[in-house]
């Protein structure tokens, strides 16, 4: 489906972006302060320094570690799918990585009553079509 | 047959904030020729109440916007309209079964025109 | 104009601060509250009301323009220094000094310099900060010489329409993140319900505070509520509000007004010159953090918010038990509890908040949090936490006045991402 807003790269996301297209969820890593970093920045956050700031592609599997519902969003574009699923999930591997997902696959998008949703549940990155060309990361169950 | 007229207040009725093009007197007439009439805003219910005070009516409900379904189960009518002036209105009489008029529509009294013995309930078709 | 921090004191150990006592607040001006400003009425503006603001600061203080040599200010009309015309849009503006944005919805000190006489200035800065961090720029300034009569302002302001609504269809730069997945003010909510799954509470448990400071916002005149709205908020109000998100109801939202207001600083010297009885700066602290990752938790909130309050303790010499007057930002009403728990005002710890709200936390009872009604209580212009707690240790807050002691003050803002913290004091030591 096509998405209500859409990500615009620029020179310290487009990596990120470009590997999404590739089907890749990837985020920064300081190999001096042995640290993933997401979102993408132009340094690293603790030491300041970008010569040890590499990319570094992760499993993609993530765990489900709270969530919201907007019942009325500041954002125009999304008043129509009102309310909608907020969900954080932080990476298997490095529970400080979070990120948002809508979760869309498993609980859709129209929600007349609160879902159920899991804490704690593994989900999987799946990468979906915000438009022609324009990959985003969502998540859904593992199952 | 009984028709119920929920009123959204800020941007809607003359007395809301801001000032909606529904005056007090066409909400008095409403009443007058028979409709149940009351109020539904993100406005606090004490605030609400204080508004039909000082527009000296009675309303057969406040409600806050979000609780329309409950003005329906309490409210027992043959149809149900909601009028307001934002997303979240259109949006609260759709997922209710209301009709809907934005509130420049309402302004201009659409349900005078009604046939009070004869009456089915407009779709919402905005 | 770049934004100026090297006065931030941010830096742990702060130590004691080397300008204690040497700043004073001694008074401060309000304009009238609206709800909005109409676009067309000169005499309602956020510049004409900045200036009736001033004007009155000044009266307060029993000073003239001429005494002044320093402005700091907030120019934006949203508190965070974005002009409210970045939203409104280019529009016909009207003859001179209304010839462009600044004096209609921002108003810089360059523009009240200009409109209302100054003469003697020898320091103008409007970078934008909350009022908490415009309170500690000055104190610095007047504690390092660089100005002796400081007049502070803060407009803030509101347009026809809903606010802050955003309605492109691409997201750019850091806003990628949030709205790609429609992410904003569900952000409030989600670490607000973090905190109510760690501490086992939940949402409505924080209706007495907010019912609270609604009754004690309509005892301060310049409140939009007292002005505008003055009927009470009951706890069936706050429990029947529309949920904006999850867990964050649209009477935990600040409600947008226009308004500004101006407060008097001088050096101690000075102070002794004033009208009104002067209350001591003791210590300013700031801070500015980062999430461990892009989405705000909650152990990045009391992580910050511990490290801002120790800051605070450690700037100031003071302990809780020290704090008589308490003033923890509540723009969002959810965020309050972080703060109150950070400082361990009345020893309350962590995850104790809502028992607290619970108990009386009225104005005329022991504990008499947010006596000026924070933001809840008065509408979104912040400078209640400024006005009530220097009129509390001035004993003139007539019917807000609390009965417990009020010698020292700690009034704390904006978010727990950034924050400002000034701590007040009847004596300079």
């Amino acid at each position: 489906m096509a998405r209500p807003i859409v990500p615009v790269p620029d020179p310290a996301t487009q990596p990120f972006w470009d590997a999404c297209n590739e089907g890749k969820l990837i985020v920064q890593y300081c190999s001096v302060c042995d640290r993933r970093q997401f979102p993408p920045e132009a340094a690293c956050r603790d030491c300041g320094f970008n010569f040890h700031l590499t990319w570094q592609e992760t499993s993609g599997r993530a765990k489900i570690v709270g969530y919201s519902i907007t019942y009325d969003s500041r954002l125009v574009q999304w008043h129509p799918l009102q309310p909608f699923l907020n969900v954080i999930v932080a990476l298997e591997e490095d529970p400080v990585i979070n990120f948002h997902t809508n979760l869309i696959d498993d609980f859709g998008t129209n929600l007349s009553e609160e879902p159920d949703i899991p804490i704690g549940a593994t989900c999987e990155v799946q990468f979906v079509e915000a438009e022609p060309g324009r990959m985003i990361p969502e998540w859904k169950l593992v199952k | 047959m009984a028709i119920l007229l929920s009123f959204d207040i800020d941007g809607t009725l003359e007395l809301g904030d801001p000032p909606g093009g529904v005056t007090t007197e066409m909400v008095r007439k409403a009443r007058d020729v028979g409709f149940i009439i009351g109020s539904c805003s993100d406005k606090p219910l004490s605030v609400q109440r204080k508004i039909w005070e000082d527009m000296e009516l009675t309303p057969a409900f406040v409600s806050a916007k979000h609780q329309l379904g409950k003005v329906r189960r309490e409210n027992p009518a043959d149809a149900y309209y909601h009028m307001g002036d934002r997303d979240t209105d259109y949006m609260a009489a759709k997922d209710n079964n209301f009709g809907f008029w934005w509130a420049h529509e309402a302004a201009e009294q659409p349900w005078l025109e009604f046939d009070m013995n004869n009456h089915e309930q407009i779709p919402i078709t905005t | 104009m770049a934004r100026e921090v090297n006065w931030e004191r941010n830096h742990d150990p702060v130590g004691i601060w080397n300008g204690r006592g040497k700043a004073a607040l001694v008074a401060r001006g309000h304009s009238p509250t609206d709800r909005r400003w109409d676009g067309e009425s000169l005499d309602k503006s956020l510049g004409a009301f900045m200036m009736i603001a001033v004007q009155n600061a000044l009266d307060d203080a029993g000073i003239t323009i001429d005494d002044v040599d320093g402005i700091i200010g907030s120019a934006g009309g949203q508190g965070n220094g974005q002009p409210l015309s970045d939203v409104w849009g280019p529009r016909p503006y009207f003859d001179a000094p209304y010839d462009s944005e600044d004096g209609l919805t921002h108003v810089t000190g360059q523009w009240l310099r200009q409109q209302m006489g100054f003469k003697n200035l020898r320091y103008i800065n409007n970078h934008g900060d909350p009022v908490w961090n415009l309170i500690g720029q000055a104190s610095q300034a007047i504690a390092d010489g660089r100005a002796e009569v400081v007049v502070v302002t803060y407009p803030n302001g509101n347009l026809p329409g809903r606010y802050h609504q955003d309605p492109s269809n691409q997201a750019r730069g850091p806003a990628v993140w949030p709205n790609t997945w429609g992410w904003g003010l569900s952000g409030q909510g989600f670490t607000f319900n973090q905190y109510c799954q760690k501490y086992g509470t939940n949402h409505d448990r924080m209706a007495p505070f907010v019912v609270q400071e609604r009754k004690n916002g309509l005892l301060w005149e310049h409140s939009y509520y007292a002005q505008h709205e003055p009927g009470e908020f009951t706890e069936e109000d706050y429990l029947n509000g529309r949920m904006i998100a999850r867990d964050l109801s649209i009477f935990d939202c600040d409600r947008p007004v226009l308004a500004a207001a101006a407060y008097v600083m001088v050096s101690a010297d000075r102070a002794k010159d004033m009208k009104q009885k002067p209350v001591y700066i003791l210590d300013h602290t700031e801070s500015q953090f980062s999430p461990r990752s892009l989405v705000q938790t909650i152990d990045d909130t009391e992580e910050w918010t511990d490290i801002q309050a120790q800051r605070s303790y450690n700037g100031s010499g003071l302990k809780p038990e020290d704090i008589d007057i308490f003033a923890p930002y509540d723009g969002f009403a959810v965020f309050t509890q972080y703060y109150i728990e950070a400082f361990g005002w009345r020893g309350v710890k962590r995850g104790e908040a809502h028992d607290f709200y619970a108990g009386d936390i009225s104005l005329k009872g022991p504990n008499p949090l947010n006596s000026g009604g924070g933001n809840m209580g008065t509408g979104r212009m912040r400078t209640v936490f400024i006005t009530d707690p220097l009129e509390q240790l001035q004993g003139r807050a007539g019917d807000r006045q609390v009965t417990t002691k009020a010698e020292v003050a700690v009034t704390h803002g904006v978010l727990p991402i950034t924050a400002g913290t000034v701590v007040m004091s009847t004596s300079p030591d």
